[in-house]
């Protein structure tokens, strides 16, 4: 016992390490990877975040008007991987530093994340696409954001379009001075 | 008239609280043979992996075993990679093996905690759980999480180490070096330790040999045997550490070998946050899996993990099997504990640091 004895006293001088909270408190990191949120005005219905998710937790569901999608993340469900957020190329998932999840076991198929993401108009035919939010087109830049808002028909249309001169046929001279 | 009973221990094991079930020849207070059946909580993970994808699957190797928990992951990431022939950037490279030490010195600080417990000298135990504490605030800090850091993607890492969370970890690691030194010599010199741990549980090296025991129980039995050095991956090439060993084999000699373990992880995260170079920590884009077969291994707290991958080319493993180093080491017991006393029974048990969640995957 004799060696440990210094250490337990200089223990007992310092006090307890423990939270304080519920009276406290509780000290959270900045990078906690806790409860998901879904941004519905960044989210494009790539799927991503469902494809990756062992969990399960993630559904889509097309709304019966067909007007858009009933995305669900259900917290009860979800094991804060955090490879959904990962993953998501717009970032409209993120792990928030949330640990505050208890609730009543009644209210367990109440505790998730809910967002309707309405579906995206074509610019030129108007024909349903996946949402295009504002925020991507602008974070794409200036690269193609009227392309981006296209159907696939109405693209393919575009680019055939483009008045791009043909290349030149290849010259022949030089091979065949051989 | 026979004085050999049979004593039954567990399914729910009292000391471990983990179920495994113990058929215990003795005589008086004598061991004098020992039966493992392991299979009451098997979870059928290899099945699970075979009906989820190649993203999903990270999350799930993950969830083998909460200590070992970045090894899994790691090393089926790298079977993944073997396979596809992709070449994962050094700096994730140097990522993967800071997340690798990291686990390694909470969950050796763990055992070594527990072995303290088992004992009956529960203020030590608490002492070093404090220690220990430091480490999980490391995890909680850089990664988001206490025992599953979610460090890990195909081709890379998803975390990085920035320049503040560089110096909260160099920090969190000076609190720890003076206190393992501490608790290095409070086991090293404590006679209540001493007297329930050594020479009890030996494993000769002849037997360890023979029943090919892996980690930290192969190394305390004189096998110089470190994957980390004998098949060399990530970066470790480049580190300096030195592989600890010892020749007693005891309940003793395996908690102070992972102290040392512990010790040489420090130095290694160091080296890691020096000599980190600049660079992405992943590869961008998705990965294509090709058809084909391949394995990787790495060296777990535990021991060697051992991971088999198969694919069609699909999106799921066509089989994805792995050996875990906790596998290995159990049938040693029967060697380990004939001859012993039954109190010891939890302490020689606890010294292989047993993994059931792993074993019964
Ligand atoms: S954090 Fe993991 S488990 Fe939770 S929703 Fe995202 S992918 Fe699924
Ligand atoms: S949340 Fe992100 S990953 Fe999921 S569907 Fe929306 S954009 Fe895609």
């Amino acid at each position: 016992m004799l060696p440990f004895l210094k250490i337990m006293v200089k223990n007992l001088l310092a006090g307890p390490s423990t939270e304080a909270f519920p009276f406290a408190p509780a000290h959270t990191p900045a990078r906690f990877r806790g409860k998901a949120n879904h941004d519905k005005s960044k989210c494009i219905l790539c799927g991503i975040c469902r494809h990756v998710c062992a969990a399960g937790a993630i559904q889509m569901r097309v709304v019966e008007d067909g007007s858009g999608v009933e995305y669900v993340l259900w917290h009860n469900s979800c094991v804060f991987c955090g490879l959904c957020a990962h993953y998501c190329p717009t970032k409209a998932l993120t792990m928030t530093d949330d640990w505050h999840m208890a609730h009543r076991g009644e209210d367990r198929f109440a505790v998730r994340e809910d967002s309707f993401v309405r579906y995206g108009q074509c610019s030129t035919c108007g024909s349903r696409i996946q949402p295009r939010p504002a925020v991507i087109v602008e974070a794409l830049g200036t690269k193609y954001p009227d392309r981006f808002l296209m159907c696939p028909s109405c693209k393919r249309e575009s680019l055939a379009k483009r008045s791009v001169p043909a290349k030149p046929a290849m010259e022949t001279s030089e091979t065949s001075d051989e | 008239m026979s004085s050999t009973y049979t004593l039954p221990v567990g399914p729910l094991h009292v000391a471990l609280e983990e179920p495994m079930y113990f058929d215990v020849k003795v005589e008086g207070e004598t061991v004098r043979a020992v039966e493992l059946a392991a299979g009451h909580v098997h979870r059928g993970m290899e099945a699970l992996a075979m009906n989820r994808n190649w993203f999903q699957n990270i999350t799930l190797t993950e969830r083998v075993c909460s200590l070992c928990s970045n090894s899994h992951p790691a090393t089926y990431c790298m079977a993944l990679e073997n396979l596809a022939g992709i070449v994962v950037p050094e700096r994730a490279q140097y990522l993967r093996v800071i997340a690798d030490e990291v686990k390694r010195i909470a969950s050796h600080l763990f055992n070594v905690g527990i072995m303290a417990h088992l004992v009956g000298f529960d203020s030590l135990f608490m002492h070093a759980m404090e220690i220990r504490e430091i480490m999980q605030d490391v995890k909680e800090g850089v990664y988001g999480n206490r025992m599953n850091l979610g460090a890990l993607t195909i081709g890379g890492c998803r975390y990085d180490i920035d320049e503040e969370s560089k110096g909260f970890m160099l920090a969190q690691l000076n609190k720890l070096k003076p206190l393992v030194a501490e608790l290095h010599n409070v086991y090293d010199t404590d006679p209540l330790i001493k007297t329930r741990t050594q020479g009890i549980g030996v494993l000769p090296l002849d037997k360890a040999i023979e029943y090919e025991v892996v980690g930290p129980v192969a190394r305390a039995s004189g096998v110089n045997y470190d994957v980390r050095r004998k098949a060399p991956y990530a970066v470790y090439p480049e580190l300096n550490f030195e592989v600890q060993t010892d020749t007693a084999g005891d309940v003793h000699s395996r908690a102070m070998l992972r102290i040392r373990e512990a010790v040489e992880s420090v130095s290694l995260v160091e080296q890691c946050l020096e000599h980190m170079p600049e660079g992405p920590n992943q590869l961008a884009g998705f990965v294509q899996i090709p058809e084909g077969e391949a394995i990787a291994r790495s060296e777990a707290p535990r021991g060697e993990v051992f991971y088999y991958v198969r694919s069609d080319g699909t999106d799921m493993p066509q089989r994805l099997k792995w050996r875990v180093p906790t596998y290995m080491n159990w049938e040693a017991l029967q060697v380990m504990m004939a001859g012993c006393q039954v109190a010891d029974i939890p302490l020689i048990v606890n010294s292989i640091d047993p993994c059931i969640s792993c074993t019964e995957r």
